[in-house]
């Protein structure tokens, strides 16, 4: 039937047409999500007047950010995330050393417990500890006290340590993540052969494992120590009160405590931040470049457990003291003092549940939640749909355009939630005024989207690429098309990294406080701007209140979560 | 069932040429197996074939309907071809039972269930897998799977079937087993078949007829025997086992038949017939095939008869291998490799001489030997 051969050729333009179209929408969505701030971060750096008015153009925001002052707020930001990176690194080994290759009791439970306080929004825990470590009613120093009988308080959470200290609890998990599995699938006959040549167990792992793990740990820690250059809740609970400054508060203090705000100020200092982390990924590419982070090849080792004897208690009490630090003594400070009249005077007459009424009957704080789950559930199914089509788009095709698709969405990852929040700040601003976006909720949804692609993309990109292109090509041989085939066979083989990946970009909402502050207004308050107005106004009692509510959604999230994992695992593996 | 029909087929990736001016005719009903090491472009062939890849250049019909033209910029879909496909990783769904990894190509296209339930038993009936129907595919060995991909290639009932390796991964014994019960299943259903695959006793035990392939294009095409005892090029010999390939002048030419010529060459240190295709002009250099298998080992003073090609030499040394004994006799001509009784035992350094009958000698002119 040579006939129908004419019929078929009208099939070949759509085939053509659709991956442009495809590349154009997804550039335009990327562009107004990434490159827009980035190009308003500029642009206002720039500009003599806050968004909207008119002003002209100069160079004083740069001026006023090189100064003294800067460079010492400068030294400050790479001095603390440096303190606070290398001794994390220091204990992540160890703790993926022990739940990887010892044999230390409840392994698998300890790795759920001590991976949790990355899971925890860190302005609870900073909450927490600035009532734990409070210099004057902090309960550490009240049972210091209570306990020695001296009347001196040797804790003080506001203070560089204080900073430090708050930091490494995420990182130290953070790390632990990242490491671990190198740990775990490292190809044991490489150090069974070292044995062999005559080298004792320390020494073998000195020469043999660690330089194995070189590459994959150089590149988590460098990691860490972006974070910590962009981190805003550990300096703006504990460094600001006592006068240690760093970038991202400066930006924060810059706009939010001064008045009027300084937008030329925090435009130019985040557009040197920015270029400041650009050089610092740079170096990392340089650093790692041709160095695989992977020691493995992919079959199914059995690392050698190595048999501690009795000190598998030791390595046990190591772990579990990890968790009642970061989670027990935080999570029981907020528990403590949501039942007491005043936070620091713990005496059974003080008892009370009023704060639990006050708290469930503001409508301020419902009116949080209620905001925070909104944006929640609707900003990771968003920003995972995006992952999910732009990590398809550069993993699965060959599209021209591709490559950009990707280097957009993986822009954002360079900015820290405030040079974001600042850069959308001006951007919504200059929107024509027929896009009401400033000032809305939508502001926020798009801020979160716009930070949580990056993450979306990876995750759904590994998740692409452990699909073998055959699994496609067979559908498509067998009868289905490009949709058919997207539908029944590559969304329902990569549905489990979607939800995995949907948890961690809602627990990255529900913890976001350094954006939201910069973007919300009144009405479009989240849970974090809740607790920040709060703690400002020094209620710590409803504080702890709301901050074991968000503990029960973490707690929740993170088992749902892991329960995808597990059935994903038992379905991919049996 | 139908035909396919590769016209001048050539793909390029950029400058390199995967394949070039491949013609093809594949009768209905016809097992046809491309052959060639890795990389010689017979899976990018089968590929397009399959619409998985779009030849730049050249006309490919399955049946009366020309499915990609690239004179003409007419290109259809893989979807639209109505084929059947077993890839080399078997790619079962691991998402689905056995059951839904063969009812895919009948779900796609809409059928109704009742109809769906039939022909899936009948395609697991017909690899003897319907007991596993409601099994999760990961919970396949590697021959169940390969069972489950042939049921699935199969249950649409395509024009075509297109098998990519489906045996590499197997097992030597599997592998066997595997390959006679899918000629079996073939020559049952009468499927038109193109089989790609890189082990040359594989394609000599299941086709009607082997393309070998090299550097993206065709060296001969025939009967597995033909191409085994009669091949056209130097490449196409050395491909199968190890044959003694020898270079003689030719001195006399006489034609036998239809398809065979006789020649009188000469070679270092030898004289004597052999066939060959094609007429040779007296003074040509040719290449002469003499196989393992048809050579044999005599008393250095014996003779040979007055039909064989005789070698005078020493052993070189034996390989005990089982069923045979390799034994390399180093000669005037270069080493010769015999396959002798496994019994047989030479000592190293023995005069001895290498008898082949000159039907079993094989000469393959020089031009075509050097691609």
């Amino acid at each position: 039937m040579p006939v129908r051969a004419s019929t078929w050729r009208r099939s070949r333009p759509p085939i053509l047409r659709g991956p442009a179209i495809a590349v154009i929408a997804l550039v335009v969505i990327l562009g107004f999500l990434s490159v827009y701030p980035l190009s308003m971060l500029l642009y206002g750096s720039l500009h003599s007047t806050p968004p909207g008015m008119a002003g002209t153009f100069n160079l004083d925001g740069y001026q006023e950010v090189m100064t003294r002052q800067n460079l010492i707020t400068l030294l400050n930001t790479v001095g603390i995330s440096l303190a606070k990176t290398i001794p994390s690194v220091v204990i992540a080994v160890v703790l993926a050393w022990i739940l990887a290759r010892t044999d230390t009791p409840f392994r698998g439970t300890l790795e759920v417990l001590i991976t949790l306080p990355f899971f925890i929004p860190p302005i609870l825990t900073a909450m927490a500890w600035g009532m734990l470590g409070n210099p004057q009613v902090g309960l550490l120093n009240q049972l210091f006290q209570w306990a020695t009988g001296s009347s001196s308080a040797p804790i003080n959470v506001y203070s560089y340590g204080g900073v430090v200290w708050h930091m490494m609890q995420y990182s130290v998990p953070f790390l632990f993540l990242l490491i671990v599995d190198a740990f775990r699938a490292m190809d044991p006959s490489l150090e069974e052969a070292a044995r062999m040549c005559g080298a004792a167990r320390w020494r073998t792992f000195r020469t043999i494992t660690l330089q194995l793990m070189l590459p994959a740990l150089t590149g988590a820690a460098i990691l860490s120590f972006i974070r910590g250059i962009e981190n805003f809740e550990s300096p703006l609970f504990f460094g600001s009160p006592a006068g240690i400054r760093v970038i991202t508060t400066d930006i924060y203090d810059s706009i939010n405590q001064r008045s009027p705000p300084q937008y030329q100020y925090a435009t130019a200092a985040s557009f040197v931040i920015m270029v400041l982390l650009f050089l610092i990924v740079l170096l990392q590419w340089k650093l790692l470049r041709g160095r695989s982070f992977t020691t493995v090849t992919g079959k199914g080792y059995s690392p050698g457990v190595i048999k501690l004897g009795k000190w598998r208690w030791a390595t046990f009490a190591f772990c579990v003291s990890f968790f009642f630090l970061t989670v027990v003594l935080p999570i029981g400070q907020l528990f403590i003092g949501s039942f007491f009249k005043f936070f620091g005077f713990y005496q059974w007459d003080m008892l009370t549940l009023d704060h639990y009424r006050a708290v469930f009957g503001s409508s301020e704080f419902w009116r949080g939640l209620g905001n925070t789950m909104y944006l929640g559930l609707a900003g990771a199914s968003l920003t995972m749909v995006l992952g999910g089509v732009v990590a398809y788009v550069s993993v699965r095709t060959k599209w021209r355009g591709r490559l950009l698709i990707d280097a957009m969405a993986w822009l954002p990852w360079m900015m820290p939630g405030i040079v974001l929040g600042v850069g959308f700040l001006w951007g919504f601003a200059l929107l024509p005024h027929a896009i009401p976006i400033y000032g809305t909720i939508w502001a926020l949804l798009l801020a979160y989207i716009s930070l949580g692609t990056p993450l979306s993309v990876r995750v759904m990109s590994s998740s692409y690429a452990q699909l073998s292109y055959d699994l496609e090509e067979c559908s498509r041989v067998h009868g289905a098309n490009w949709l058919q085939t997207m539908w029944r066979v590559v969304i329902a083989l990569a549905w489990p990294s979607f939800a995995i990946g949907w948890v961690l970009i809602f627990f990255g909402i529900m913890r976001e406080l350094s954006a939201s502050v910069l973007l919300y207004s009144v009405g479009s308050e989240v849970l974090s701007v809740v607790l920040l107005k709060l703690w400002a106004n020094g209620n710590a009692e409803q504080v702890s209140v709301i901050g074991l509510i968000m503990m029960a959604l973490v707690l929740i999230f993170r088992w749902v979560q892991l329960k995808i994992m597990k059935s994903q695992l038992g379905t991919l593996r049996a | 069932m139908s035909s396919v029909t590769l016209e001048n087929i050539s793909k390029s990736f950029g400058d390199f040429n995967a394949v070039s001016g491949v013609d093809l005719r594949v009768s209905e009903g016809e097992f046809v197996t491309l052959l060639g090491p890795s990389g010689c472009g017979k899976t990018t062939t089968l590929r397009m074939v399959a619409g998985l890849e779009q030849n730049t250049g050249g006309r490919i019909s399955i049946g009366s309907d020309v499915v990609s033209d690239a004179a003409r910029g007419l290109f259809v879909p893989s979807e639209r071809r109505q084929l059947g496909m077993v890839f080399q990783s078997y790619a079962i769904w691991p998402h689905l039972t056995v059951f839904e990894n063969v009812a895919y190509p009948l779900r796609v296209r809409r059928r109704p269930s009742a109809e769906i339930g039939e022909r899936v038993s009948k395609a697991l009936l017909l690899v003897e897998m319907e007991g596993f129907a409601q099994r999760p595919a990961p919970a396949l060995s590697g021959g169940q799977q390969q069972r489950v991909a042939i049921a699935r290639a199969l249950v649409s009932e395509p024009k075509v079937l297109l098998l990519d390796e489906p045996l590499s991964n197997l097992d030597a014994k599997l592998r066997l087993q595997m390959g006679e019960e899918f000629r079996a299943i073939q020559k049952r259903l009468g499927m038109t078949t193109i089989y790609v695959t890189h082990d040359q006793s594989e394609a000599m035990a299941l086709s009607d007829r082997v393309v070998v392939m090299e550097r993206g294009k065709i060296q001969q095409i025939g009967a597995p025997e033909e191409i085994y005892r009669f091949p056209t090029k130097r490449t196409v010999a050395a491909f199968f086992g190890t044959p003694n390939l020898l270079d003689a002048e030719v001195e006399g030419c006489e034609r036998l038949d239809g398809r065979r010529v006789r020649l009188d060459v000469v070679g270092k240190g030898w004289r004597g017939s052999c066939e060959a295709a094609d007429e040779a002009r007296p003074g040509e250099v040719v290449t002469v095939m003499v196989r393992p298998e048809d050579t044999r080992i005599v008393m250095a003073d014996s003779g040979a008869g007055e039909q064989e090609l005789k070698w005078s030499g020493h052993i070189a040394h034996t390989t005990y291998r089982g069923a045979i004994r390799s034994v390399v006799v180093q000669t005037e001509n270069g080493r010769l490799t015999v396959d002798a009784a496994a019994s047989c035992n030479y000592a190293i350094g023995d005069n001895v001489n290498v008898v082949a009958h000159r039907r079993a000698a094989w000469a393959i002119r020089k031009d075509e030997a050097l691609i």
